[in-house]
């Protein structure tokens, strides 16, 4: 598969308060093709958490297309969606992973994963079943019925790694998933994420780790909001 | 979707448990008070709506004109009223309802109870459900009587209804010892209502004719009821009614024209229960509490959902970037809302099916949750509880639901809404805590005026007095009646025994007539009489402020003489001396007591001279005016005879042991029952107690509610601001500047709702004060006390919490995100 997943044409972002107007991205033009695992890179406060916000949907650029291909081929520019239906596109095709693991206190793990569940349609027969399986997939199927502060950090994030992929999404985005951990963990959060990249899914990943980077597909450099570089890795 | 809101809701509970205990209580004992005080209102409101086809019932009454002497309307008409009805419009269905005590004999037993006689078309106007017997035959004839259910199974435990009819019960009245026919049993009377009907039976011509001033128009004898089709057949007969009077009452007052000075009009019998307005105003007020006591809780749980928002900020998010929409957020937060509205719905009936009893006893009520019986109102306030809850739980959803992920992601700063909902926040807790004051204030000024009027001199020391109006009862001889009177005196701890027409309590035989100074016209002022015996004043007490008493010795100073059994008015040219009280010389227009000594005044077609001048007594309610009054003496007042027993140095029951020994060795047939001067004048004092201690338990409850809610909005925002505690402490900030600081945050607030509550609470209490002739004036400590306690329960709740904060190490707190 190597058809093209996003399209991104002069994305910019702009942030006005009372008097200082803020570029956070300025003209980004980016593609990015099925399988890939891209590694985006950059100095704190250069935009890269905005990028992914903006390709998670949950930001809107100011200006610019975003162009996202459904398994039909039909691409959508989802900077001009509804709230209503971007809400939908997040619930299908996407998976977010967070720095700060972002599990929601009150519910189990085997809830939290539910929740990757809960805003799609229909298929409840099969919701425990797939619970299941990515639970096996980051192995924590044992700590199903625990809530999120019995667990270590490294397991807090294979959780909500379980909670990203339980959907099946077009696209994983991830935000330094690495960056709470230990190295040990660290390194079995990329294992895992590795795994997940082999077996089809597509992952943008924001780190500050250059080892981490080293190990996707490709890197993406941002600097003041603009793009740098885009190397593509060969492992 | 449903059963991950149901899992959300469960969790709440489980890991917030403070939070949801706040909450839950909060709305429940919010609840509690709008049902509790629902079912008062409804119990108050709905009298005698039980009856069958109630809307059409009508009941006539009477309010004097008089240029100085004006009365709310009384439901008492005299007792040719109907009669004359009747003669105009035969068709008019309608009934007298005549109030006496009737002595029933069971074996050598004889206790007295209240008998009503009607006319033959009674269950035509009453449609009353029957045990047994049939409407038709109940009062056929004059020897039939029919029986409540009660009554029933006081005089013929264990059995049936149905057993009775036919057989006969002995009864003594006004006509005499008769056996009669029980002929049907009424079945058991709601709460509801102010009639019993204990025992129903024909009103005989024979009585009629024995008595006087039957077809006095203005005098109180009994109630006439009467049937009306439609409201405007009751307004055609209102405005018919002033040609009625100056038809039937053609020259009863002189040369005043009926209808100037008695106005006559028929209500509806629903609205009887509540015609004073001031005590419709009560009801309603406390209707009003039930209401605010749920918006306070209400409040509560908008300020304590939109708090801990902010700590399910990330919760939105996350769920945001998963997927769900703003609605689909939004009807989360509203189902929450809904069940915890539902949970707090139901705790909140236990708590009144668990205190009802109480609250029946401390508040003398007989209020009841009936499912199957008030199904509709249930329901109705079921919907409207829920419709509440949801609107309380509208607020938060919209807030919670707009959290935008990305910034709420972004920063380790929680989201409190904004400066609006900062805003908003804090005006309901302003708004909460002056509700609170307000009722506070309310509380002490009812409180201060009950106070006032268990204490204030009224003319007479209701201690150390007993009341018998059983001297009164017709089948008592004269002799024995003096031969009682003569008993009673010669009691250990007696100090004084006498006979008199009235006494403090309702039983008391007043008549109105017109009275005036000798020589004066044009403004014709009417005066209360009462007949009493020569040691009347002994024995209530009355303080001389001008003149002299009354002497018994002296012949002038007897107004009623008997002869040959015959009670007399003086003969024509004499003037009897009598004593007038304080409201008298000031209606008659005297500048002073001291200048009514002496003078003569007219008194209907006889002249009497003024002995002296009496301080008022007030022998009825707080709230009547104590009525201009002529006192004439009678050394045997043998008529309508209400004995006062003046004691001293004896317990009150020994007291009524000893009359009651004495009473049987002279009047064995006749049943004796005495009250305590205390006890029959509490009956005006009663309800505004009872009401009073109603609005306590509302208003304390509420209280504790808002402080309930106050001290889940101190404990958020403290654990808001933790982070920013501990920087003020690194930057060296003590503990007391801390707690001054956190403290200071809520005592705004509560200072702020002084602002409104005492304006309000002003103008509650003037109003409720207004109903009383002997108000007591509004204390302004009264503001301040319940400010202070407003303020010092505000303190206990934030301080603690404050403190608590305040003493955390800064580091600690620094790490909290």
């Amino acid at each position: 598969m190597t058809d093209t997943l996003i399209d991104l044409q002069k994305i910019t972002r702009l942030y006005r308060s009372d008097d200082v107007e803020t570029t956070a991205l300025h003209n980004i033009s980016l593609t990015i093709k099925r399988g890939e695992f891209v590694a985006i890179m950059g100095p704190s406060g250069c935009g890269k958490s905005t990028l992914l916000n903006v390709l998670g949907t949950i930001d809107r650029p100011t200006s610019g297309a975003y162009l996202f291909a459904n398994e039909d081929g039909k691409s959508h520019d989802l900077a001009r969606m509804s709230e209503k239906n971007l809400a939908k596109h997040r619930a299908r095709h996407l998976g977010f992973i967070f720095q700060s693991f972002n599990l929601v206190d009150d519910l189990t793990i085997y809830e939290n994963i539910e929740l990757g569940l809960l805003y799609r349609d229909g298929r409840k027969g099969s919701r425990r079943q797939a619970i299941e399986g990515a639970m096996d997939k980051v192995g924590i199927a044992h700590r199903a019925r625990h809530f999120p502060h019995q667990l270590s950090g490294g397991q807090q994030q294979r959780a909500a790694i379980a909670r990203a992929i339980v959907g099946q999404p077009d696209l994983i985005l991830a935000d330094e998933p690495t960056g709470n951990l230990d190295t040990e963990n660290g390194a079995q959060v990329m294992d895992i994420l590795k795994g997940l990249n082999k077996g089809g899914a597509t992952i943008i990943m924001v780190t500050h780790s250059q080892s981490h980077a080293d190990q996707a597909t490709r890197q993406v450099d941002i600097l003041d909001g603009q793009l740098v570089a885009s190397v593509a890795q060969v492992l | 979707m449903l059963r991950s809101t149901f899992t959300a809701f469960y969790r709440s509970f489980t890991r917030h448990p403070l939070y949801a205990l706040l909450n839950l209580l909060g709305l429940s004992f919010g609840i509690a008070v709008f049902i509790t005080l629902g079912l008062f209102f409804r119990f108050e409101t709905t009298y005698e709506q039980w009856l069958p086809k109630a809307s059409k019932i009508y009941i006539v009454e009477n309010a004097w004109k008089f240029a100085a002497v004006r009365t709310d309307p009384e439901p008492w008409t005299n007792g040719g009223l109907l009669d004359n009805i009747k003669s105009d419009n035969p068709q008019r269905i309608g009934t007298r309802l005549w109030d006496h005590n009737v002595t029933v004999h069971m074996g050598a037993n004889s206790t007295q109870e209240e008998v009503l006689l009607v006319d033959n078309e009674f269950f035509k106007v009453f449609d009353l459900p029957l045990l047994a017997g049939s409407k038709s035959a109940a009062l056929a004839a004059p020897d039939n009587v029919v029986m409540s259910q009660p009554m029933a199974e006081k005089y013929f435990p264990g059995e049936a209804a149905s057993a009775l009819i036919g057989k006969t019960i002995r009864l003594t009245d006004e006509e005499g010892t008769h056996d009669y026919r029980i002929s049907a049993v009424l079945k058991a009377l709601p709460d509801t209502t102010a009639y019993k009907f204990d025992f129903v039976r024909l009103l005989n011509r024979s009585l009629i004719d024995r008595t006087t001033s039957w077809e006095r128009y203005g005098s109180q004898r009994l109630q006439t009821i009467l049937v009306f089709d439609t409201p405007k057949d009751a307004a055609d007969m209102n405005a018919h009614f002033p040609a009625f009077i100056d038809r039937h009452a053609a020259n009863q007052f002189g040369d005043d024209k009926p209808s100037h000075v008695l106005k006559t009009m028929v209500v509806p019998l629903t609205s009887l229960h509540l015609e004073d307005e001031k005590t419709r105003t009560a009801v309603y007020v406390l209707g009003i509490v039930g209401i605010l006591a749920f918006l306070i809780a209400a409040i509560n749980y908008i300020n304590l959902a939109t708090a801990r928002a902010g700590m399910r900020a990330k919760e939105v998010a996350v769920r945001k970037t998963l997927g769900a929409t703003q609605g689909s957020l939004r009807a989360q937060f509203l189902c929450e809302a809904l069940l915890t509205t539902i949970m707090a719905a139901l705790i909140g009936l236990s708590i009144v099916e668990l205190s009802l009893p109480h609250i029946n006893s401390f508040g003398d009520l007989k209020l009841k949750l009936d499912y199957a019986g008030e199904a509709v109102p249930l329901v109705l306030a079921g919907a409207f509880i829920l419709l509440v809850g949801l609107l309380a739980g509208l607020y938060p959803a919209f807030v919670l639901s707009g959290f935008k992920p990305a910034q709420v992601l972004a920063s380790s700063r929680t989201p409190a809404g904004g400066r609006m909902a900062l805003r908003l926040r804090e005006a309901l807790v302003v708004l909460q805590f002056a509700i609170v004051i307000a009722f506070f204030i309310m509380g002490a000024g009812f409180l201060s005026q009950l106070n006032h009027m268990k204490t204030a001199d009224i003319g007479f020391k209701r201690e150390g007095l007993m009341i018998s109006d059983s001297t009164y009862d017709p089948a008592l001889t004269n002799a024995q009646r003096e031969a009682i009177w003569a008993a009673f005196r010669n009691l250990p701890g007696v100090i004084a025994v006498a006979g008199a027409n009235s006494a403090p309590g309702d039983n008391s035989l007043t008549n109105n007539t017109d009275v005036s100074r000798e020589g004066h016209v044009g403004r014709r002022p009417s005066s209360s009489f009462t007949i009493v015996g020569t040691d009347y004043f002994k024995t209530y007490g009355g303080t001389v402020i001008a003149g002299r008493m009354l002497d018994p010795t002296r012949g002038e100073d007897i107004y009623i003489r008997w002869v040959n059994g015959e009670q007399q008015d003086p003969p024509r040219g004499e003037t009897a001396n009598v004593m007038i009280n304080r409201t008298a010389s000031e209606t008659l227009g005297f500048k002073s007591p001291q200048e009514a000594v002496g003078e003569v005044l007219d008194f209907d077609d006889y002249k009497v001279r003024v002995a002296g001048v009496i301080e008022d007594m007030r022998f009825r309610s707080p709230k009547e005016k104590v009525a201009p009054m002529l006192y004439l003496m009678d050394r045997t007042p043998y008529r309508h005879s209400i004995t006062g027993v003046r004691y001293a140095g004896v317990p009150e029951p020994v007291m009524r042991q000893r009359m009651e020994t004495a009473w049987k060795a002279i009047a064995p047939q006749v049943p004796f029952k005495a009250v305590s001067g205390v006890e029959n004048i509490d009956k005006y004092y009663k309800p505004d107690r009872n009401r009073s201690n109603v609005f306590s338990i509302g208003a304390g409850i509420a209280a504790l509610i808002g402080c309930i809610g106050l001290y889940g909005m101190a404990a958020f925002n403290t654990s808001r601001r933790a982070r920013e505690i501990g920087l003020r402490k690194v930057l060296g900030a003590s503990s007391g500047k801390v707690v001054g600081l956190l403290v200071g945050q809520f005592l705004r607030p509560v200072l702020l709702a002084n602002l409104i509550a005492w304006p309000l609470a002003w103008y509650a209490l003037t109003q409720w004060l207004s109903q009383f002739d002997d108000a007591v004036a509004l204390d302004p400590l009264i503001f301040v006390a319940a400010t202070l306690v407003a303020m010092t329960i505000a303190l206990l709740t934030v301080g603690g919490l404050a403190l608590a904060s305040a003493s955390t190490e800064p580091g600690k707190a620094l790490r909290h995100e």
